[in-house]
């Protein structure tokens, strides 16, 4: 369902406008169709027992809205904010919710024979939510499939869970610093 | 065609990146999407184009009250409209040159499709409508049947359950629900021969039609349950019940003309007898055009809005240009702009505030269905009807109080044997009433019954361990033992109450909004039960704490006391398990900042203060580093992703505009208990 629901593999088969954003060095694509807005950095109220990429929640005009931290998601190290992060509001399946990346670049064209499928690692690195690698304008862009990212709904509330009961020792080693 | 997705994917483009104050770029967008929509050739994608042009006009020439929320829902429309555009089949005579217009009676087949979506909304909104003003008419036939057994030749009650039936009917066919239509027809048919002076409306009658009304309402909320994708199927009885309405006569109902009715029935009859009070459903028509019908999302959008209009006041009136002495008169107009802003919010909750009435109502039917169940005879009286309460709390009200009101007529009222031989009116009454108290609503269910017996209560509760000695047990807490999970003192399991699901749910669900239940009761006399929950679960009167960097909102209703503890009251249980000691009393202590996983709170609680939470066993002390002072808050949901965090209740906007977590600490105790290392030892009471 979620396929067809989101359109995402669809529109990656297609391509169309994404907007291309960037973590570290590397450069990420989303479909400009799930973007909603783009809004700076602010001030995060932490939610307690939450996996460790959900950093909390904001205040979206009287709405509360929850913020992922798509570093910690991809656990990659977390750096220090600079003028350039920013929050992604992205319209999910389970409503409005913000990313947080490093920087936003521009949005861009990428043409559906642009787009390679995305490369297997196998049990070294999960590759569900790329869609595939976009090559436009001479750069790489991983082209994720935003849907799956954040439907990790499910296994977050079990990583939650079973955090809770092993006393956070993952959440620990995974960042040290939400518990 | 395609060149037309290119382009509004473009201009979803640019709308995501636009600035808000941007003016002249989102006129210009403005107008480009309204020249794509005259350009579109599918109705649906061209009408979400048009809505989307007409929002950011409006925030273009400075008419939209929130332009942001207008920006996000343009985007919003612009991409459901690619989205749409991209399912739409392409043109045939790219595919099939030749013959496409011959094929043209085969593409109406296909084309639907896209354009379902849109059509699929409509379908929703007229679909929800019918569910609503059916469910009203539904209550409003079975209140008048009830009038109508009381009072066969009650013309208008009848009119209006012909005119419930009708509507209902009618509504259903033009839907295509023909199941609905169906069963309202013969529902319908039942009656006529009353209508036409040919029967006369006995409580055989009353009990089918009546049945029929459930049937009614069952199918109907199916009906709605379809639109989240559920299949439709008929609810258990459906064929029998419509066999019954056809030939009443097979089950005894109307057979042969009687002309004179059976003399509502004897000793096994209830009164099910609501005084009409309130209105007779017949003003429903009348006064229609005073009626505005909202859907609550726009209310609860009213509210957010409002909320924030609180908070950028309170901002401005912090501002030092308006606290400085020489800007008295500035700081006079701040204020009363002030109270023009905490006067809307009022009013803008108190459009979320509905009757009792039509709790009470269902309540009639609650009575004559028990009553006759267990052969009593029981009048109820309301009172009160008119007295308002959150929306949302009247739907978590009903149930526990259908359980109440049923526990009352089995349990509370005798037997018309017993009461006669007690010199009480053969009849028992059962009493329901409902005011404001302060900000909450108190709803009273008395009944003139037998009463509690203390000591029976109490035998059973040392029978069942629940207490241990009976000794300095006062009146009200043997009374609350009725509430104790598995208590039961009913003799006999019926199909009334004593399913084993006993008082404990019912003060589960009061509890859970914020509510208590007192019990006052005399032997041989009746017994009363007070509900008391808060007006709205919209807004919360809390206490701020600062935790580390983190500020909490724990709801005054649930505080005790705040303290700062001496480290004379301070006590250790096996090196771990924290204690204070208040009075006498030990209390368990559990650290906020360890539960939450805070950091940089005050770990040295006479530094810090402890809150006092909750009662009896799930009292507890929950360490804080400082109380930031009182603040009412608007409570909001934390989203379906977020979903439930124990030891919390929701989210709230704070006086800065960041977030505020509501604590629960009923949860939050008991989120503390489970935690091994935290805090541990048994809840010692004193």
């Amino acid at each position: 369902m979620a396929d067809e629901e989101t359109g995402t593999v669809d529109g990656a088969r297609t391509g169309g406008k994404f907007l291309t954003f960037g973590l570290g060095q590397e450069d990420y694509a989303i479909s400009i169709l799930k973007v909603q807005e783009i809004i700076g950095m602010m001030d995060v109220t932490m939610v307690p027992r939450m996996p460790p990429c959900v950093r909390g929640v904001i205040n979206l005009r009287g709405k509360i809205v929850p913020v992922i931290d798509l570093r910690t998601k991809f656990e990659m190290p977390r750096v220090d904010l600079t003028e350039e992060t920013c929050i992604i509001v992205v319209d999910g399946l389970a409503g409005e919710m913000g990313i947080i990346v490093d920087r936003v670049s521009e949005v861009l064209d990428i043409a559906a024979r642009e787009i390679e499928p995305p490369p297997v690692f196998g049990a070294a690195l999960n590759t569900d939510y790329l869609l595939g690698i976009g090559k436009s304008g001479g750069r790489v862009q991983l082209v994720l499939d935003i849907e799956r990212v954040l439907s990790a709904r499910e296994a977050a509330r079990a990583a939650a869970a079973a955090s809770a009961e092993t006393t956070d020792d993952a959440a620990n080693q995974e960042t040290g610093n939400v518990r | 065609m395609n060149t037309n997705s290119a382009a509004i994917e473009d201009v979803a483009a640019t709308l995501a990146c636009v600035d808000v104050d941007d003016l002249v770029a989102i006129a210009a967008l403005a107008d480009r999407i309204g020249s794509l929509a005259s350009e579109e050739s599918a109705p649906a994608v061209a009408g979400m184009l048009q809505r989307a042009a007409r929002k950011l006009r409006a925030v273009a020439e400075d008419r939209a009250k929130n332009p942001s929320a207008n920006l996000a829902a343009a985007n919003k429309l612009v991409a459901a409209s690619s989205r749409t555009r991209k399912s739409e089949p392409a043109p045939p005579s790219v595919i099939e040159p030749a013959p496409a217009r011959s094929l043209r009676p085969a593409e109406p087949e296909a084309a639907p499709r896209p354009t379902a979506d849109e059509s699929g909304e409509a379908d929703a909104e007229l679909v929800n409508e019918f569910v609503s003003e059916s469910q009203e008419y539904v209550a409003a036939a079975e209140q008048a049947l009830l009038v109508l057994e009381e009072n066969p030749d009650d013309r208008p009650a009848l009119d209006t359950v012909f005119r419930a039936f009708h509507t209902v009917k009618g509504v259903a066919a033009v839907l295509g629900f023909s199941r609905v239509a169906d069963f309202a027809h013969r529902a319908e048919s039942l009656l006529s021969p009353i209508r036409d002076g040919r029967a006369r409306f006995g409580s055989e009658y009353a009990t089918l039609s009546l049945r029929a009304v459930d049937m009614i309402r069952s199918l109907v909320g199916r009906t709605a349950a379809t639109l989240q994708g559920q299949a439709f199927s008929l609810p258990d009885g459906y064929l029998e019940l419509m066999d019954a309405l056809e030939h009443p006569e097979r089950i005894g109902v109307g057979a042969g003309p009687s002309p004179e009715a059976p003399p509502v029935a004897g000793d096994t009859r209830a009164v099910g007898d609501a005084p009409p009070a309130g209105a007779p459903p017949a003003h429903h028509a009348a006064s229609a055009e005073a009626w505005v019908r909202v859907r609550t999302d726009r209310l609860d959008q009213l509210m957010d809005i409002v909320g924030e209009l609180v908070i950028a006041h309170a901002m401005v009136a912090a501002d030092g240009r308006v606290t400085a002495d020489q800007a008295r008169d500035l700081a006079r107009k701040v204020a009363h702009a002030g109270k023009t802003v905490r006067e809307l919010q009022d009013l803008s909750l108190s459009l979320r505030m509905v009757p009792l009435r039509a709790t009470f109502q269902k309540m009639t039917r609650v009575v004559r269905d028990t009553a006759r169940r267990v052969e009593r005879r029981v009048e109820l009286v309301t009172d009160g009807e008119e007295t308002e309460i959150d929306r949302k709390l009247v739907d978590a009200l009903a149930d526990p109080l259908v359980h109440m009101v049923r526990n009352a007529v089995d349990h509370g009222i005798e037997p018309p044997a017993q009461r006669l031989a007690a010199g009480k009116p053969e009849a028992g009454t059962v009493r329901l009433s409902a005011y404001h108290a302060g900000g909450n609503v108190v709803v009273e269910l008395s009944d003139d019954g037998r009463g509690l017996d203390r000591d029976k209560l109490v035998a059973r509760a040392l029978e069942k361990g629940l207490i241990d000695s009976a000794e300095g047990l006062g009146d009200q807490e043997a009374f609350q033992l009725i509430f104790e999970p598995g208590f039961s003192t009913a003799a006999a399991v019926t199909d009334v109450s004593g399913r084993g699901v006993g008082m404990d749910v019912v003060r589960r669900a009061i509890e859970s909004l914020n509510g208590r239940v007192d019990i006052s009761s005399v032997k041989g006399k009746g017994t009363t039960f007070s509900v008391r929950i808060p007006l709205t679960l919209a807004i919360t009167d809390g206490m701020l704490v600062k935790v580390g960097g983190e500020r909490y909102i724990v709801p005054s209703s649930n505080i005790r006391i705040t303290i700062r503890p001496e480290p004379a009251c301070l006590k250790t249980v096996a090196g771990r398990g924290e204690l204070v000691i208040l009075r006498g009393e030990a209390i368990p202590m559990f650290r906020l900042h360890r539960i939450f996983g805070v950091d940089g709170a005050v770990e040295d609680p006479t530094r810090g203060l402890v809150v006092i939470v909750g009662e009896n066993e799930g009292c507890s002390a929950l360490l804080v580093d400082d109380l930031l002072g009182k603040q009412q808050v608007v409570t909001k949901s934390l989203g379906e992703f977020i979903g439930k965090v124990p030891g919390v209740s929701g989210g709230a906007i704070l006086g800065d505009g960041r977030v505020g977590l509501i604590l629960d600490p009923v949860g939050l105790t008991a989120l503390a208990r489970q935690q091994p290392n935290l805090a541990d030892g048994p809840p010692l009471a004193a």
